[in-house]
Order: structure tokens, then C-alpha cells, then sequence
């Protein structure tokens, strides 16, 4: 047994200085960044940031060209299809953009969803994907039913919650069921604010206006999310607590916000980005999932809403608390 | 001329080449193999001790991963003890909720907590996930959780993997008061992954997490957990292979690579830890070593090369030389010299090679000579200078003994002057000379006047009577023309000759290079005695020839005659020849005058 190792390894000793390092070198990598919504984008700041933690330097060993097709994924599809194949090593696209990227069979794509990427049927099984998309999914839909839980721990007298959706977002009629049975299970009345893209958030903010509810809860989404600071004031003028995905939301004004770090996320699809760009098989790369979620808490917004958070336990157990 | 080319095959095949393999051989076996040999034994030796030090360090790695996997599941083993401190009682849930609640906030890894009463009811359930309840829930009493924590106090669940993916873990405590009740933890053994991610054994190693049945739980690289049960079979083999062995394992890793492995038991999970680091690093220092000694054993190679080329070189060329000036000498070429001064041996024998040359080279010009010689000499002579060794050889045989002597040379030499004596000696010699070289015969010597010759000595005839008679014959007939002339001029001298035949010893006698061929023996004395016997222009012959000329030459008997030194009388035989005057009137007064003078 020793002597077969022994030369085991002297014969693998010998052939060790002949096996090449892999080394891209130089190589430029061209990424494509699509997506539905409008610049600025904070999604692709946090891919960037990854990309050059990652010791990536746009413009000499990547190049990002971004392709926005704000409200419009018609004009999206037909980015899709003039794609230069072959040219690009990679598409990351983001939110509902996804949707539309299913058409791509030959560059691998990377996704950042909030829903579940078996349902919208882009990858077979999250531990393998087995097609040429791989990326993470936020979880938003499993953890729709907490932030309603979430919102009536601060608020325990909450009776009826408005819910501003985006209907554009893939995975959001789950998003709503969920939600609508976790309002049944706490004896909340849910009141359904529907909107379809930005063209439609004024619309939409108008009529969560008009609800007469006793809080706001926002689905995490793209368009939300550029608008998070006009929703955080018009909570505020409507006095409504208010609870996001996410704690960019507080960031700007938001009461609550629980989810995942979506820029810890965007940072992970970096570095799946570079491993695909490595030559790594998107098929054989699982879809990742948040294992930490962030509970946000606007110490100013409870001021002006006149919360007394000492009573709740939410201080507690905020991961994050703004003031 | 088979046996010609076969010596020459012989000689072309190249003698280098073996003395090369020889020379090669040797230096090999003196110069490479102790540095074979001694790389190898270093190599063995490194190869022993970077194992031990690499066991030591695999060890030390996989034991404090160990540590910390454990010191994880005893900080949700002691935290989820803090839920079971106290026993329930009524309106307890809200503040157990709170509790629970603090316990997420404390352990990340916790997604979600149950507490239990005594019963094994659920009376609280916080998530992060899910929502929360609290209040008398579903019975738990028969989850393998609650019986395994009531049984052990502690209990570890089987790894699951949710969505066959993410690898979670349920961990139930029992208080130490069964109404205390129990508490059960989902833990998302993911957060595992920043105990082994941190884990870096030298530049490439590092360790992993497998459960029990080789289900991978932790892995530098997540994304290798994240793929599930089913494609995490591969690291079974590993732990298989890898636990059989007693210390580190020298197995195929995960990538098909070879590396060093070595696992430790993490003791109540029933977990493996198993570090690993490739061999191509783990092992860089000993095949450093090995390349090291390669790149030696290489240079010795060559060094043992160039010195078998040369040594073989400095050895074959001198003798290639030698072999080409024996090949020259053998072909006649005797100025070939052969330069050589390598100051050894070889040119020792090169020396001697040189004079051995051109001694043949004297030989051979003596010996050309002769055959030039040979050409303008008689047979015989010929034959004596070619046997001249043999011939001259002291032996018995039969010859043919001729005696001749001037008659009254004694008067003649007192009353002449001695020119004139010179002057007829010089004709008579050169007479005798003459005859005796027409008649192949052998010349022994002068004595004053007188003359001895031999016919069948050193060179032998066919028949030496009939030739010594006819010489005899020759030379009285010769000697007597000189004789008229000298009579012509006033000197009275004859001559008479003796031929006799028997057995002789013949053969040189004499000393330093002064050597004379001479026969002796009874024949002498007896054809001295004839000669003396015969008067001027008399042959006589004693009865041995005699008897074998008596066919061809006429005789005349003289009858019995008494010989000095003979106790007997022999009968004397005179030679009648036709050209010989038995009487001539002159000769016979001349004869008469000598005779007194002489005895």
C-alpha cells in the first residue's frame, strides 16, 4: 500500500509541472445586463461591486453593456433576439427580465429572482438547474406571509392592510396568495392594490391612498424599489406603518423591511458570474438562496407615526435599525 | 578466402564500441548508481517524514474544524437548554415566545424553534419563515425528536436537504425537568460552510463535513453542497477510503487529483471531518528533492558519457594506430612508423613496434638482396648462400679429394727474384681458381704451390668421381699450358695431381668470423699422398675412383704401390686421357729434374 502510494505520487510529482495553470488572462469578457427597469439601478451596482471584489476591472477584463427596456418587455424580446451570439459570455438579467430571457438557449444567464425559479420553469430542480440559467432567488414569496406577521407584532391593532403589487413582477399572483392567507390566518383584511409597471405606480399610489387601511405592505420588486421613497412619504402622509422587502425601502423613509440582502445577493451572483466565465456549466451550479434575513426598523419613520416600538418586540430582533 | 574475409569482418568490426560499453558500463556503475541510489534513499526518507509532518498538520486541521463543527452544534445545544429551564405553567407562552424570538436573533443558524411541554405538545413556534404560533398545537410526543431528546437529553436529527438542496438539521434538548418539556431547532447547517470555508490547509488544502452515510454537509465551495444527496455519493468513497486508513491516506480526491487525506470524528454528531491537501503540494518539497537528484543522476549521466567517450577514445585511437602499422608492415610497408606519445604504456609498445619495424625492415632488404644475388650465382652457390647453414654443417660423407702440386717450384723460387715468382704463382692461382669454378668444385685452399679441392663438399653432385677426374683432367691440362709457357721463359716447373674418394667429416673450422671449410679425414691424406706420388702431368687415382670412372675415363693401372701411413699396398691407378700426354719428352725430363728436389 505504501510503496503503490509512493510511486502514485512520484508519478504524479513528475507530471505535475506539465499540467497548465488555467489562466484567462487578458481576456475580455463581454456581459450583458438586461433588465425592465430604468437607470439608476441599484441591482447592478451590487453585481458590480461584486464583479470587482472578484478582481474584475470593467473595461479591461469585463465589459457590462447594459440594455434597459423600462415598462417594456416587448422592446426587451427584441434585444434578446438581436443578440450578437457567440460574442457574449454571459447574460444576468434581473427581476422580470427573466421572463423574457427564456428565449436564450446558447449563452448562460444568470437571474436574480424574488420568486421561484422551478415555477417560472427556467431551471429543472434548484439543487440542478440542468439548463443554461442558474442564479438566486430572494424567497420573497415564502416570506410574504412573515412581513404581514411582522407588521402586526409592531401593530397589533392593524385590521386592514393595503398591498401595493406590481402585476408586471413574474411570481407575483403567488406572492398575493400567500400574502391574502397569512392576512386570514392573523384576521387581517387585505386590500388588493394592483398596478402593472411603472407607468402605472402613480395610478397605483393613488389608489393605496384611497383604501383607507391601517398599514401598507409593498412587494419587493424593481419598480418599487425606484420608487421606494414616494411610497415611504405617501405612508407617511397617509400615516400608514409600512413594510418592504427589503431594507433599501427603509433606507428612504420605509417603516419595516424583511428580506434578504439584496446587495449580499447581487455580490454571491458575481461570483457565480465569474465561475461561469471561468468555464464552469451554469447547469451543474445550484440555484443559491438567502440563509440570512435582515429586519429593517425606520426609527424616525415610528417617530413620525407616533409607533411606540418598546412595547413590540420588534426592536429586539431588528437586525438593522435606522434612525 | 573464406577464412580471409571472415579475419577482415574481424578486423572492420569496431573494437571501439565494445571498450566504449565496457568503459561506459563502469563509469556508469561508479558514477550514477550511488547517485541513483542516493536519491532514492533520500527521496524514501523525505518521503516518510513529510508524511508524518503532513499527518501532524492534516490532524491538528481536521480536529480544530472538528472542534469548531462541535462547539457550533454545543452553542445551539446550550442556547436551545436556556428554553427548557423552567417548567410551564398557564400563560407562559408569551413569554416563552420572547425567549424563542431572542434565540433566533442569537443563533443564525437557528430557522426555526419549537418548544414543547411536558406532554410533547407544541405550545410555540417562532420562524423566520413561516408564521408564528403560539398556544397548545399539534402532539409531538412521537416525533423520534422529542423521544430522542427525552431518552439522550440531546438529540442530533439525520441531515435533510431541503428541496433536496440546502442542508438542514433538526436539534432537540430536554430540560432536566420533564416539565420543563423539550425544545427542537431547524438549523440550516449552511452557516457550517464559514467554519470550513476558513479552514486553508497550506496554499490548496482543505476539509469538508460529511455526515455519516458520506453525505456531504460542508464544502469550501457551497455550491458542491448545494447540489443535494444524490451527487454528493463521490465524498462516501472518500470517507470510505479515507477512514479505513490509520493516519493520512494517500487517495484519489474529488477532482480525480491525488491527495493527502486524513479524517477526524466529530464525536457527538456522528460527523466526519476530513481534511485533504493535493499531494502535488503537500508532497512539492520531496519532489523538489526528487528533481533535484534527477537533474544530478542526468548530469552524471552526461559526465559519465563524455568520460567513457573519451577514455575510450584516448584508448582505441592508439590502438587503431597499431593496428593500421601492422596492417602497413603486413602489406611491406616497412618505413611505416607509428606516432605515438601518450607517455604510457601505449607508447611503450608503440617504441617497440618501431624497431620491430625496422629490423624486419633490414631482414627484408638483406633478404632482397640475396634474391638479386641469387640470379647471377651458380645453382649451388646460390644454394649455399640460401642454405648456406645447413650446407656448412659439420658432417660425414662421401667426397672426392683433389691434390694438385707444382714440380720443381722449389729450384725455381731460389733462383728467381720474387716479382717473377708472384707473376707465376698469380697465374697459376688464377688457373686453379678458374677450373675449379668451371668444375663447381670447392676451392679449400693454397698451400704455396700446392692446391686442395673438393668435388661433393658443401654442394653436392651427381657424380662427384667422374667430375673430380674430369677436373683433375681440366686442371693438368690447364696447369700444363701454363707450364709450357713458363718453360718458354726459362722456368723448369711441372705439376701433378692426386684424386682420391671416400668417406670425410666435412664442416668450418675456425674462430671469430676467420672460418674455413675443410674436410678430414683418410681420403686426404691419401689424395696428398697420389699427388705426391704422380710426376709432372701425371693424375693418379687411387682405386676407389678407380672403380667408378673406369667406364667412362681410361686408366692405366700402375700396380701396387706402397702408401705412407697404409699398412697395405694399394693399387694405383694413372689417368690416360686422350688430351693428356701420358709422356711428353719435356714434361718427362722436367719430371726427372723435380723429383730429387722435392724428396
Amino acid at each position: 500500500m505504501k510503496r503503490r502510494e509512493f510511486i502514485l505520487l512520484i508519478g504524479g510529482g513528475l507530471v505535475w509541472p506539465a499540467i497548465a495553470r488555467a489562466q484567462d488572462g487578458a481576456k475580455l469578457h463581454r456581459i450583458f445586463w438586461v433588465s425592465t427597469q430604468s437607470e439608476p439601478d441599484p441591482f447592478l451596482d451590487g453585481f458590480r461591486e461584486g464583479m470587482r471584489a472578484l478582481g474584475y476591472v470593467e473595461g479591461r477584463t469585463v465589459t457590462l453593456e447594459t440594455h434597459y427596456a423600462p415598462e417594456n418587455p416587448q422592446a426587451l424580446r427584441k434585444i434578446v433576439s438581436e443578440l450578437p451570439r457567440g460574442d457574449v459570455d454571459l447574460v444576468v438579467s434581473s427581476g422580470p427580465a427573466t421572463r423574457v430571457m427564456t428565449a436564450i438557449t446558447d449563452v448562460p444567464v444568470l437571474f436574480a429572482l424574488s420568486g421561484d425559479p422551478v415555477a417560472l420553469g427556467v431551471v429543472k430542480s434548484l439543487a440542478h438547474p440542468g439548463t443554461n440559467f442558474t442564479g438566486s432567488t430572494f424567497l420573497s414569496l415564502e416570506l410574504a406571509g412573515k412581513r404581514v406577521e411582522l407588521l402586526k407584532d409592531l401593530y397589533p391593532k392593524l385590521r386592514k392592510l393595503a398591498v401595493l403589487s406590481n402585476t408586471d413582477h413574474p411570481g407575483e399572483p403567488l406572492e398575493w396568495r400567500a400574502t391574502l392567507e397569512s392576512c386570514r390566518n392573523l384576521g387581517i383584511d387585505a386590500a388588493y392594490v394592483p398596478f402593472c409597471g411603472a407607468r402605472e405606480i402613480e395610478n397605483g399610489l393613488m389608489a393605496a391612498g384611497k383604501v383607507n387601511a391601517d398599514a401598507l405592505l409593498v412587494f419587493p420588486d424593481a419598480v418599487t424599489l425606484v420608487h421606494r421613497a414616494r411610497i415611504a412619504e405617501l405612508a407617511i402622509a397617509h400615516r400608514l406603518p409600512s413594510m418592504f422587502g427589503w431594507s433599501e425601502y427603509c433606507d428612504a423613509g420605509g417603516l419595516l423591511s424583511y428580506g434578504a440582502n439584496q446587495r449580499t445577493t447581487y455580490f454571491r451572483l458575481a461570483t457565480y458570474a465569474d465561475r461561469i466565465l471561468r468555464g464552469e456549466d451554469p447547469s451543474d451550479l445550484p440555484v443559491m438562496r438567502p440563509e440570512k434575513f435582515e429586519l429593517a426598523v425606520n426609527l424616525k419613520t415610528a417617530r413620525l407615526l407616533g409607533i411606540d416600538l418598546d412595547v413590540s418586540s420588534i426592536l429586539f430582533r431588528a437586525s438593522k435599525v435606522i434612525s | 578466402m573464406t577464412d580471409g574475409a571472415a579475419q577482415s569482418s574481424s578486423c572492420t568490426m569496431p573494437p571501439r564500441r565494445s571498450l566504449f560499453c565496457k568503459y561506459f558500463a563502469t563509469l556508469f556503475v561508479a558514477a550514477v548508481v550511488p547517485l541513483i541510489l542516493g536519491a532514492a534513499i533520500e527521496a524514501s526518507f523525505g518521503y516518510r517524514d513529510q508524511r508524518r509532518q503532513i499527518s501532524a498538520v492534516l490532524q491538528a486541521d481536521a480536529r480544530a474544524a472538528s472542534d469548531r463543527i462541535e462547539a457550533f452544534t454545543d452553542g445551539i445545544r446550550d442556547q436551545l437548554g436556556w428554553m427548557v429551564q423552567l417548567p410551564w405553567s398557564a400563560g407562559d407562552d408569551a413569554q416563552h415566545k420572547i425567549d424563542a424570538l431572542r434565540l433566533l436573533q442569537q443563533v443564525p443558524a437557528i430557522v426555526s424553534v419549537s418548544l414543547l411541554d411536558e406532554t410533547g405538545t407544541e405550545r410555540v413556534f417562532v420562524s423566520r419563515l413561516l408564521l408564528n404560533r403560539t398556544g397548545r398545537g399539534i402532539d409531538m410526543s412521537t416525533d423520534p425528536a422529542v423521544q430522542g431528546a427525552r431518552g439522550n437529553k440531546v438529540w442530533y436529527g439525520p441531515v435533510q436537504y431541503q428541496r433536496d438542496s440546502e442542508p438542514y438539521m433538526r436539534v432537540a434538548v430536554a430540560g432536566s425537568l420533564p416539565a420543563a418539556g423539550v425544545a427542537i431547532a431547524e438549523v440550516n447547517l449552511k452557516l457550517i460552510w464559514d467554519v470550513i470555508a476558513a479552514i486553508r490547509i497550506g496554499e490548496t488544502g482543505y476539509a469538508i463535513v460529511v455526515d455519516d452515510s458520506g453525505h456531504l454537509i460542508a464544502h469550501p465551495d457551497i455550491s458542491r453542497v448545494l447540489r443535494g444527496r444524490a451527487s454528493s455519493g463521490s465524498f462516501g468513497r472518500i470517507k470510505h477510503l479515507v477512514g479505513a486508513a490509520s493516519g493520512a491516506a494517500v487517495i484519489t480526491g474529488e477532482r480525480g487529483n491525488p491527495v493527502v487525506a486524513l479524517s477526524v470524528q466529530a464525536a457527538d454528531l456522528g460527523w466526519t471531518v476530513i481534511a485533504m491537501q493535493p499531494t502535488s503540494e503537500a508532497f512539492a518539497s520531496i519532489r523538489a528533492a526528487l528533481w533535484r537528484s534527477s537533474i544530478l543522476i542526468a548530469f552524471g549521466v552526461l559526465i559519465a558519457l563524455a568520460l567513457a567517450y573519451w577514455r575510450a577514445h584516448r584508448m582505441s585511437g592508439p590502438i587503431k594506430q597499431l593496428e593500421e602499422g601492422v596492417e602497413r608492415i603486413r602489406t611491406g610497408q616497412f618505413e611505416h612508423r607509428i606516432k605515438i606519445f601518450s607517455g604510457d604504456e601505449f607508447q611503450q609498445l608503440a617504441l617497440r613496434f618501431n624497431e620491430m619495424a625496422s629490423e624486419l625492415a633490414i631482414s627484408q632488404q638483406k633478404s632482397a638482396r640475396i634474391e638479386r644475388l641469387k640470379q647471377f650465382l651458380p645453382s649451388q652457390v646460390a644454394e649455399l648462400v640460401e642454405h648456406s647453414h645447413e650446407l656448412l654443417e659439420a658432417q660425414r660423407r662421401e667426397v672426392a679429394v683433389i691434390f694438385g702440386d707444382l714440380r720443381g717450384f722449389t729450384a725455381f723460387s731460389t733462383r728467381n727474384e720474387p716479382d717473377v715468382i708472384m707473376a707465376v704463382m698469380r697465374d697459376y692461382y688464377a688457373a686453379v681458381g678458374a677450373v675449379t669454378t668451371r668444375h663447381e668444385a670447392t676451392l679449400i685452399g693454397f698451400d704455396g704451390d700446392g692446391v686442395m679441392l673438393l668435388v661433393n663438399a658443401p654442394v653436392t653432385c651427381e657424380q662427384p668421381a667422374t667430375q673430380a677426374v674430369r677436373l683433375a683432367i681440366d686442371l693438368q691440362m690447364t696447369v700444363q699450358s701454363l707450364a709450357g709457357r713458363w718453360c718458354d721463359a726459362g722456368h723448369a716447373i711441372g705439376f701433378g695431381v692426386g684424386v682420391a674418394m671416400g668417406p670425410a667429416t666435412v664442416g668450418t673450422v675456425g674462430y671469430n668470423g676467420r672460418l674455413d671449410y675443410t674436410a678430414m679425414g683418410a681420403v686426404v691424406n691419401l689424395a696428398s699422398r697420389l699427388c705426391n706420388l704422380a710426376k709432372d702431368a701425371q693424375i693418379l687415382a687411387d682405386p676407389t675412383i678407380a672403380g667408378k670412372v673406369r667406364d667412362s675415363v681410361p686408366l692405366a693401372s700402375l700396380g701396387q704401390r706402397n702408401i705412407k701411413g697404409y699398412d697395405q699396398a694399394l693399387e694405383v691407378f694413372a689417368v690416360a686421357s686422350a688430351g693428356l700426354p701420358l709422356k711428353l719428352p719435356g714434361s718427362a725430363q722436367r719430371g726427372r729434374e723435380k723429383e730429387p728436389q722435392d724428396h
